[in-house]
């Protein structure tokens, strides 16, 4: 019912914004039609229209002008198909829509994995590779930035801090429905013809693209409103909701990333924002920002983008290094070695990041002098991410190491960061960077980083708190055999990528010199094992959601408080609110406790267990 | 126990070092790159070298340190033991900051130094004006005296100057085999130089190929014509046939 009330308010809502602007088009002149401009026009209204109808007017705005308060009064699996409050169910509304764009991008680079099998044009013309190539990218990068803190951000963080919800419900709820309608308008883009411009959609050629730009534009705009409105809430949430004792360094690793990530979404998405705001503007309102004939400027896109895009890489990946750094602790069964250098390295990351965007951009023609500052700014960051290795590295050594699925994830995001991490330090020296700027050498890079790093990340996410989040057991088997296939798919896709790349193949290509085509065979049949490796994972994923043994509450024995809880937890996340008193990575301190869970009337208090 | 650490230590200082030492000595004996044909090429590949000796130390000390705790720490099936609550290590640190801080000086120093060499050079023998458009290249030679569209003609050993635009979007000049590469923006003129030192062509070297390699829309993968770098006395034969 409230996707029906969301869609018919999105409808009225895009009726009633294209009338207003046809009526301001004819009211100054203008022929009434044109596609674009009363397209992006209506969009807006169609974003307001949707999020009315889909809750926010019946739960939230509606008693304002004087309509009965509503409860949620829906149960069962039809709470994942509404405006629901709790930040459980949001949790697993990003997780399985977020799932599902993964899969759908992971199909596109089959398809363009088949057309790369070998030179010349085969399945796929130019015009259809580019399109797909874009798609691929922008559903990706949105996977990267919102999969993970969107599911296990919301699911997890505030039960770690021993809170009952984040700190505003319902614009948690609106975050996620913010997300649908960028469905939608992807979904738009491609039936009508897509775009060409890549994710990064560079002026001028995205101010040049076909309507397909369009709506591309306003998607990322969109997703860019969810997270902003996503990561004030985690900032809130973090900031005011800690359980009694919860000080800033007993908070688990994985809630530092949350937080460092959150603001840094909270301060530069608004610039991607702008961004598209512009490209639409240039498209619909002939503004030039971007065109030079009338004295706009090609490389101010690339500056306002990168400002925001840069910092988004972290806003990628530090979720995935703080799940990482999570689980090497709880199954290493040490102490998180160095935690305050850990936080100072998620800290100095944050802190730098918004400092080094023009390294995207050594041969883009920007003033030869401001390339030294933005190396030199850009290889030192590579200083705080070691800290995050530092911890790593530090925690395994000596501990009883327990090979869980998530463990095994932990691991593969370290080696594949790693690499990930090292080929950055030479795509930020500048020499190197002269050739090594678009070509595969940056494809095989930012996979690694984003792929091999992050979305590891999310998948060692999902095989940690499936069972908290479901209340079932996945098949440790199977999440093995998932692993290794992934892990074997991933590297012997990309690691080949950075020779094709240094022996001169550019990207978003749809054809290569025949010099090439041993390579790219071999990259095609490691990209078809790792897209297979997920038929595996899905197996287990439904099944194991449908039909798996029942978790207990703790099956890791892991300290942190999302465990002390039952498995999925109550509404309120705990039957007694916990006190904090100590770290949750005490093992092998016999003396040390995380939490207790005092009893209301003063009666025996309860040792948060093992 | 102290006694065990230690040897622990010991042995896994030996395997890293082992490790390294083959690696590097394949990293020198094996060219990760395809044949250069620049004074520039020469400078970009010894700048990649050099970051990979400089990496392969960290990458094998991560892998060599994980890899032996998680191969001789591996907790049996039902075990419930603790790790020893090591929370921290004032030394370990402390060397860890000193080695990243002198590392990343050592990767930024001579990247600086790269720089300037790349930057360095006579006054240009040749300028060459370059105008992409979708989806082709054009060539003025010495100011429009001699244009060409489908062969970029070089003189060997001669610096060259190229002045790049573009007329509708975004593309960029990239010629791998000299490893140069810049963008030709819409609006403005940007400019690299560059040295050839071999005598090729395509057809021996696909390296030798001016190639777009910014997304300019459909015809951006074929977006590419060949290089011919031949000698001073062919190139003013060439020049002067041509109508220079």
């Amino acid at each position: 019912m409230s996707l029906i009330r969301g869609a018919i308010g999105g409808v009225v809502g895009f009726a009633a914004g294209a009338l207003l602007i046809v009526s301001i088009r004819v009211g100054t002149g203008h022929d009434a039609w044109e596609v674009e401009s009363v397209t992006a026009g209506a969009w807006m209204f169609a974003l307001v229209g949707w999020v009315l109808g889909v809750g926010v007017w019946r739960y939230w705005a509606g008693p304002w002008f004087g309509r009965p308060e509503r409860t949620y009064d829906i149960t069962g699996w039809r709470r994942y198909l509404a405006f629901d409050t709790d930040h459980k169910v949001i949790g697993i509304q990003y997780l399985v829509t977020f799932l599902a764009m993964f899969f759908m991008a992971g199909l596109f680079a089959m398809l363009m994995r088949w057309e790369l099998f070998s030179p010349g044009e085969g399945v796929l013309d130019a015009g259809l590779y580019n399109s797909i190539m874009s798609l691929h990218g922008t559903m990706m990068v949105f996977v990267a930035v919102a999969g993970t803190i969107g599911s296990f951000g919301n699911y997890v963080v505030p039960i770690m801090i021993g809170a009952d919800d984040m700190a505003f419900p319902k614009l948690n709820a609106l975050s996620y429905w913010l997300v649908p309608p960028v469905l939608v308008a992807l979904t738009t883009s491609f039936i009508l013809g897509g775009y060409d411009t890549g994710w990064t959609g560079y002026a001028p050629l995205s101010v040049k693209s076909d309507v397909g730009g369009l709506f591309f534009n306003l998607a990322f705009f969109t997703l860019g409103l969810s997270s902003i409105v996503g990561a004030i809430n985690f900032v809130a949430t973090i900031v005011t909701m800690r359980a009694p004792g919860m000080g800033w360094f007993r908070m688990p690793i994985f809630v530092w990333a949350i937080f460092v990530t959150a603001i840094l979404a909270l301060l530069f998405t608004q610039f991607i924002a702008l961004a598209m705001l512009m490209v639409i503007l240039d498209r619909t309102a002939g503004m030039v920002f971007f065109d030079p004939a009338s004295g706009g400027q090609p490389l101010l896109y690339q500056h306002i983008f990168w400002f925001y895009s840069h910092p988004a890489v972290y806003i990628m990946i530090l979720p995935a290094l703080g799940i990482t750094l999570e689980m090497v602790s709880h199954f290493s069964r040490k102490p998180l070695f160095a935690y305050r250098w850990a936080v100072g390295g998620f800290l100095g990351i944050m802190g730098l990041s918004s400092m080094v965007w023009a390294h995207h951009m050594f041969t883009s023609g920007m003033p030869d002098a401001l390339r030294k500052p933005f190396m030199v700014s850009t290889e030192i960051i590579s200083i705080p991410t070691g800290l995050i290795f530092l911890s790593a590295v530090g925690t395994l050594w000596l501990g009883r190491i327990r090979f869980t699925v998530p463990m095994l994830f932990a691991l593969g995001v370290l080696f594949n960061f790693l690499i990930g991490g090292i080929t950055g330090v030479f795509l930020a020296d500048v020499p190197v960077d002269v050739q090594l700027q678009d070509t595969y050498f940056v494809v095989a890079h930012f996979h690694y980083v984003i792929l091999g790093g992050g979305i590891f990340g999310l998948f060692g996410g999902i095989y940690y708190w499936f069972p908290k989040m479901t209340g079932r057991m996945m098949s440790a088997r199977l999440g093995k055999v998932h692993f290794w296939w992934m892990m074997v798919g991933f590297n012997a896709t990309f690691l080949p990528m950075f020779t094709l790349g240094m022996d001169g193949m550019n990207r978003r290509i749809a054809d290569y010199t025949p010099n090439l085509a041993d390579g790219n065979r071999i990259v095609s049949l490691g990209g078809f094992f790792l897209g297979t490796s997920f038929v595996v994972f899905l197996f287990n994923f439904i099944k194991s959601w449908t039909s798996g043994p029942p978790a207990p509450p703790n099956p890791w024995g892991a300290r942190t408080l999302e465990w002390q809880t039952a498995s999925p937890p109550p509404h309120e996340n705990f039957d007694v609110p916990p006190v904090v008193l100590g770290d949750p990575y005490g093992y092998g301190e016999p003396d040390s406790v995380h939490a207790v869970f005092p009893a209301p009337d003063g009666g025996p208090v309860e040792e948060a267990s093992r | 126990m102290v006694g065990e650490r230690r040897r622990e230590l010991f042995s896994v200082g030996a395997i890293w070092l082992v490790v390294t030492v083959v690696a590097e000595y394949v990293a020198v004996a094996v060219s990760l790159h395809p044949p250069g044909a620049s004074r520039e090429a020469r400078i970009i590949d010894e700048a990649f070298d050099l970051l990979l000796y400089l990496a392969i130390p960290v990458f094998t000390f991560v892998v060599v340190v994980v890899g032996y705790s998680i191969v001789r720490h591996r907790a049996g099936p039902d075990e419930e033991l603790d790790g020893p609550p090591i929370r921290t290590n004032r030394a370990f640190i402390a060397s860890w900051m000193v080695v990243t801080s002198v590392l990343t000086v050592l990767v930024i120093v001579p990247a600086l130094a790269g720089m300037d060499k790349l930057a360095a050079g006579p006054e240009p023998g040749l300028v060459i004006d370059v105008r992409a458009e979708q989806w082709s290249w054009t060539f003025d030679y010495a100011g429009g005296e001699v244009r060409t569209k489908d062969t970029l003609v070089l003189p060997v050993d001669t610096r060259i100057q190229f002045r790049i635009t573009a007329t509708d979007v975004i593309h960029s000049f990239w010629i791998p085999a000299f490893r140069i590469k810049q963008d030709a923006v819409p609006g403005k003129v940007t400019e690299t130089f560059v040295t050839a030192e071999r005598i090729g062509e395509f057809r021996d070297d696909v390296g030798m190929r001016v190639q777009c390699a910014e997304l300019c829309g459909l015809g951006h993968a074929r977006m590419w014509t060949d290089v011919s770098v031949v000698s001073q006395e062919d190139f003013d034969a060439w020049f002067s046939s041509a109508g220079g």
